[in-house]
């Protein structure tokens, strides 16, 4: 079928107000009568709170409002998996960092100045900061009342670990026997910010009636609006969140801030702008977890996989919040984009006194694919194979399963492989000997497409469209791509269709803009509303028309009868006629939850998620050159072979895979914000470094397409995929150029002088 | 202590009473509206806040206003003249050179300071030009492609 407005490179619908400094983000907004509010943050990693002294704020020129924990309704709060959290700190803190008191007042100098005024009285508990020390039995317990707290999903969860996921297939010890080759390593991945330029801003306001407003950077406005529903007690019908435009999310922006903005404008009286500093955001937002991974896998002299074995632990911080999600993520893929019949992953998710981890773009993927990717090429070194028959004897096939039960579906792995591998010339720059240069490569399995969208289209009176669409413009297009998608399903140019996003009382509810799922479950939604806007326009025209409904089409805003178009009625005039004398206005209605095949009972356990919707595969390859007097290591050119299904705007999918290949560079060479007894030392740009444009290297994108059956035109999500396999890509290419094999992530110059040093001992 | 200061900024000449502490980047977005540019970090660390002093990029929020009294200040809102967008603002459509949004007031203006200085430049020296302008979405790809797209038209004809 031919398409007019899929597979484009359609510019941005939103571009001319980015580039003119019009596109309005929450901080810029502004308010009669605006307070600006604060937030004092604990700077004990793990106390006892004896009392808050808020007298002295209270009484300073200009404030407003003063909270504190007692000041909101008691209740602990998730967004996510486990009710362990409260809006503001109650008898205890758990992180440096960790809210205790707000402020609001005229200005920010003032709110700042009150924060100096309250004294806390802490009394200091014994902390842990290591995850493995955490699970010891005589650890501190930093939730005593764990086991009372409820939870989404059957949870299991003990001492320190707040989520317990065992995975499980065949068997592991039988498949371990009959290996020709055992090999056991263990990696760690470092905590990686989210890095979005924007930082977390919101502007709440309360009504005299008592509704709640608040506009926020959010990529799930619904999300947010459930958690201040939570944490006030209010009814959805007595808030209401809007997101604005969002300078980035890659998963950290949800909802830090909203809830307290709600609660000091109840208390003022006023509306109230919040926005977080760099350092707020470094000492307390939802950076992805440190994670250490031991895989024990078996393989046969041929290079069959026989069995893995995997420990999973990572560092959730002080809260729940996505971290059991995100272990069991990665758990989930631990084997690998592999057939392996035996397979057994226990999977710890585990408090410390650090800073909350959240989620971050791929979830818990990227750790993953660092651990299984570095070890599939230990094993090839072991067997004496190339890295690439190895995955291309061992990659999955259609029809195979995850070690879930899920049947994978429009399976795309070996494609990426090899279009990686033959654009890459890996052949020939594998043998290639120079000196202290090297070629790797490495898999990346992902689920997309999780969870509901709902999207409304009006027909307007002169033949346009309004399409209302819960989901968020974060910047990567959505606002375009799903125009698109209505203007191909109407008929009508992209300019005809205006779409008002994310606003929880005026559009249908969409879980957010996260987990590589807007293009697919919105773009599925819009083409239900477009059928049904469709349904209306047929049923109306046909009785003008004399024929069936069936007979009749829609194109370039005209509704002509199939076989002879010259019968026509313009779409304006129905909409016109609608109105005035059939059934009032049209409106198409569409809502959209994808399925995957099921789980196998018996394969899991303490596992928070379901089966994902669909699968997406990619490859990458890295050239590297390594320097063997310093260390360093200079990534040359990048590679990425990504399914996307079918590129809807071509230009945007480069986007994603240009920006993806940084941030998985980043997460390989560069990033670590590092925590000492809790305190993260590095919380600021320059110490906290992400790849600028000196830094990128070249980067080649091999477009693959292997459509999704339920996808619309066949796309896949991919927004996540990208960040994974550049990491264990750039080692592998590393041990090519030297024999030197880097467990740990980042790759520094200390570390891979080290492992130049000791390798081969 | 306020003092009044004249800016001239995107052409005009604005009075705005200041304190001696303000920055420039909180005078040009609290007290003259113009928001276009951002605030990521008020460090000096990411660019997001760069404006043009005298054609120069600097960071605003390391500038304090009372240091900037008379000199000419060219913020995003102020790069289009006549509603014709300038060619970068039109190259950064043209190439997706735009994800979020929020580094891109700031990576043009530092654009269309180095095409000022220097016309023709390599990839290289956009690459560098670019460098303080920090951009977590785009990975820089379809920046700099835009930016090389603008400063090769002047330079059709062959270099040595
Ligand atoms: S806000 Fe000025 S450099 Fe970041
Ligand atoms: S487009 Fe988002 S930071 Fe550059």
């Amino acid at each position: 079928m031919e398409h007019q407005h899929i597979g484009t490179r359609n510019p941005r619908v939103d571009a001319l107000d980015k580039v003119t400094g019009r596109a309005i983000y929450a901080a810029d907004l502004n308010q009669p009568g605006m307070l600006h509010g604060s937030i004092l943050r604990s700077t004990r990693p793990h106390a006892r709170i004896r009392h808050i002294e808020t007298s002295r704020a209270r009484s300073l020129p200009g404030v407003k409002a003063v909270v504190t924990g007692m000041d909101a309704p008691d209740v602990r709060y998730t967004m996510h998996y486990i009710f362990d959290q409260r809006l503001l700190a109650r008898n205890k803190v758990r992180y440096i960092g960790e809210p205790v008191a707000a402020v609001a007042a005229v200005d920010p100098a003032v709110a700042e100045e009150a924060l100096e005024l309250i004294e806390v009285d802490y009394e200091d508990l014994p902390a842990v900061f290591d995850p493995l020390e955490a699970m010891k039995p005589d650890a501190p317990v930093i939730h005593e009342d764990l086991a009372r707290y409820p939870a989404k999903f059957a949870a299991v969860k003990y001492g320190n670990v707040c989520s317990y996921t065992q995975i499980h297939r065949g068997d592991v010890e039988e498949g371990l026997r009959r290996a020709d080759l055992v090999v056991e390593n263990t990696f760690t991945t470092a905590r990686i910010h989210q890095a979005y330029i924007e930082p977390h801003a919101c502007l709440a306001n309360v009504d005299s009636s008592g509704r709640v407003t608040v506009w926020t950077t959010s990529q799930a406005p619904f999300k947010a609006r459930n958690a201040v529903c939570q944490t006030l007690q209010l009814p959805m019908s007595k808030v209401r969140v809007i997101a604005t435009e969002v300078g980035g999310g890659f998963g950290g922006k949800e909802s830090l801030l909203d809830g307290i903005a709600a609660l000091l404008s109840l208390h003022a009286g006023r509306p109230v702008k919040m926005v977080l500093s760099r350092w707020e955001e470094f000492v307390a937002g939802r950076p992805r977890q440190p994670t250490r991974i031991t895989l024990r896998t078996g393989a046969k002299k041929d290079g069959t996989l026989t069995a893995v074995k995997a420990q999973y632990v990572y560092d959730s911080g002080a809260y729940a919040d996505q971290s059991p999600g995100t272990t069991a993520y990665g758990a989930t893929f631990a084997k690998g984009p592999y057939r392996v019949d035996n397979v057994h992953v226990d999977a710890y998710c585990v408090y410390t006194n650090n800073v909350i981890s959240g989620a971050c773009r791929g979830y818990g993927g990227p750790p993953q694919c660092w651990a299984t990717e570095s070890q599939m090429d230990i094993i090839a070194d072991e067997l004496g194979m190339d890295p690439f028959e190895l995955r291309l004897i061992n990659g999955v096939n259609e029809g195979d399963q995850l070690t879930t039960g899920q049947v994978c579906r429009n399976v795309s792995m070996k494609a990426t492989l090899r279009a990686a591998a033959e654009r890459a010339g890996w052949q020939e720059k594998r043998k290639a000997n120079a000196p202290y240069r090297g070629i790797g490569l490495a898999c990346h399995e992902r689920g997309f497409g999780l969870f509901s969208s709902g999207v409304v289209i009006k027909l307007n009176e002169d033949g346009t469209y309004s399409l209302l669409s819960g989901a968020v413009e974060i910047g990567t297009g959505a606002k375009t791509v799903l125009s698109q998608i209505a203007a191909e399903e109407l008929g009508v140019g992209v300019e005809s269709i205006s779409v008002i996003m994310a606003d929880t009382d005026a559009t249908p509810y969409d879980y957010g803009s996260v987990a590589s799922r807007t293009t697919y479950t919105s773009g599925n939604a819009i083409r239900l509303a477009a059928a049904d806007v469709r349904r209306q326009l047929f049923e109306l025209a046909a009785g003008k028309l004399e024929v069936g409904p069936a007979e009749l089409e829609l194109r370039a805003g005209v509704v002509s009868v199939r076989l002879a178009p010259e019968q026509s009625v313009p779409v304006a005039a129905l909409a016109g006629e609608a109105i005035r004398r059939w059934g009032g206005p049209i409106i198409g209605r569409g809502s959209y939850l994808a399925e995957g095949t099921p789980l196998e009972p018996g394969t899991v356990s303490g596992y928070p998620m379901g089966p994902f919707p669909g699968l997406v595969y990619n490859t990458q390859v890295a050239e590297v050159e390594v320097d063997p007097a310093t260390g360093q290591v200079r990534v040359l050119k990048l590679y990425c072979a990504q399914d996307v299904g079918k590129a809807i705007n071509q230009a945007g999918v480069e986007g994603q895979v240009y920006g993806g290949l940084a941030q998985g560079l980043g997460f390989a060479v560069m990033e670590n914000l590092i925590s000492q007894d809790g305190r993260v030392v590095n919380p600021t740009f320059l110490d906290y470094k992400i790849p600028t444009a000196v830094d990128v290297p070249q980067a080649e994108m091999i477009l693959v397409e292997v459509p999704d059956d339920k996808g619309p035109y066949g796309a896949k999500g991919i927004g996540e995929a990208l960040v994974g396999p550049t990491a264990p890509a750039i080692a592998n290419a590393i041990f090519h150029a030297t024999g030197a094999r880097i467990r740990d992530l980042p790759i520094t110059a200390e570390r891979v002088l080290l492992a130049l040093q000791t390798k081969g001992k | 202590m306020k003092r009044l200061i004249h800016l001239h900024v995107n052409g005009e000449s604005r009075e705005v009473a200041v304190s001696p502490d303000q920055l420039l980047v909180d005078v040009l977005r609290d007290d003259l509206a113009l928001t276009g540019t951002k605030k990521g970090c008020g460090t000096g660390d990411c660019g997001a806040c760069t404006v043009l002093l005298g054609g120069r990029p600097v960071p605003s929020c390391l500038v304090l206003a009372v240091d900037v009294s008379g000199q000419d200040v060219l913020t995003i809102e102020g790069l289009a003249t006549n509603g014709v967008l300038h060619p970068l603002q039109q190259a950064f459509i043209d190439h997706w050179a735009i994800q979020c949004g929020f580094c891109t007031p700031g990576m043009i203006l530092s654009a269309v300071a180095l095409l000022g200085r220097n016309p023709c430049p390599s990839e290289e020296e956009v690459r560098q030009a670019i460098a303080g302008n920090l951009c977590r979405c785009t990975g820089y790809a379809q920046i700099v492609e835009a930016i090389m797209c603008v400063a090769n038209a002047p330079c059709a004809a062959p270099r040595d």
